[in-house]
């Protein structure tokens, strides 16, 4: 969601996290296929393994850095904020204007009897 | 307050363990993956038979593929872990997803009322000519009965649905100086059925 941006970052951080993760053993996979063949493409083979170490580098920095900021950031205690007040004063806001809906409809079918009559 | 004090060291141990199995399975990748790439050297001598090196060797690139992909599946894990971690702790972004949603909330809540406040005045307009047209044209018949349109609305509400009580309805405008509109203003309420026989 847009709305949530800050928690998102983070959250999205971690999900590129696990996919470089896949991107990993992909590379592993890739390195050790090329080996196993007679004529390996010595490019292909360093290309990977350089990639291969690369992600791993990054993937290390980046869950370090994000447990150092929990490290900062968390406390002992659970949080007791919530947006249950101005959701109960929305839910009333919207029946209120499906009531409206409700009592116009009536209105509008007594008038349409009427005419009818 | 030791109670207190226990819950931050358990906080404490739990971000010092995830750090711990990220070591641990960082080095497990990088080392299986160094053993693997030297296991694939050709050795001119070997102790055992080729046939038998070959077999051990393929053994062991088995057993330390393995354990690369346990490690990859572990990093995973403590990436799950690592989110659920900080939806639930991570303050200051709960603290501004808290606020986003209520302005949202509270900006639709505005915006209904604002519109059915609208509706109201619109309605009103309406209503008015309406029961202009109603006391006109019937006014002879309202005479003859001696019931104003609310009586007779509610009438109506009372032969139909005797069950149902009278509730302040929302669009009626409580104008003092408006007359019909003020003995209307709780006829409003329900309409349902057909006029009364009065009404041309």
């Amino acid at each position: 969601m847009a709305t949530y941006s800050l928690a998102n970052e983070r959250l999205r951080a971690l999900e590129d996290i696990e996919r470089e993760i896949g991107a990993i053993l992909q590379n592993a996979g890739t390195v050790i296929l090329e080996l196993s063949k007679e004529k390996t493409n010595e490019r292909l083979l360093d290309r990977q393994a350089a990639a291969f170490t690369a992600s791993v580098q990054h993937v290390e920095a980046e869950l370090s850095g994000q447990i150092r900021y929990l490290t900062q950031v968390a406390t002992g205690q659970p949080h007791e904020g919530s947006s249950y007040s101005s959701r109960k004063d929305c839910q009333m806001a919207l029946k209120r204007v499906d009531y409206a809906r409700l009592k116009l409809s009536d209105v509008a079918r007594t008038c349409e009897q009427m005419l009818e009559n | 307050m030791a109670q207190q004090r226990a819950l931050p060291q358990s906080k404490e141990t739990l971000l010092q363990s995830y750090n711990k199995r990220l070591k641990d399975d960082v080095k497990s990748v990088m080392d299986n993956f160094t053993e693997i790439i030297k296991s694939a050297k050709i050795e001119d001598e070997t102790q055992v038979s080729r046939a038998t090196q070959g077999e051990q060797d393929n053994y062991e690139m088995h057993v330390r593929a393995a354990n690369i992909v346990r490690a990859g599946e572990s990093l995973m894990k403590l990436v799950s872990d690592l989110k659920q971690f900080l939806i639930l702790n991570d303050f200051p972004s709960v603290n501004e997803a808290i606020d986003q949603r209520n302005q949202q909330l509270r900006a639709l809540q505005e915006e209904c009322d604002r519109k059915l406040i609208a509706l109201r005045d619109e309605v009103s307009i309406d209503l008015y000519e309406l029961e202009e047209e109603y006391y006109s044209s019937s006014s002879s018949l309202c005479e003859a009965n001696g019931r104003p349109l609310c009586e007779a609305y509610w009438r109506l509400d009372l032969d139909t649905d005797s069950a149902d009580g009278l509730s302040a309805p929302v669009l009626a405008s409580p104008e003092p100086s408006a007359g019909p509109l003020q003995a209307a203003a709780p006829a409003h309420s329900h309409a349902s059925g057909p006029g009364p026989t009065e009404h041309a």
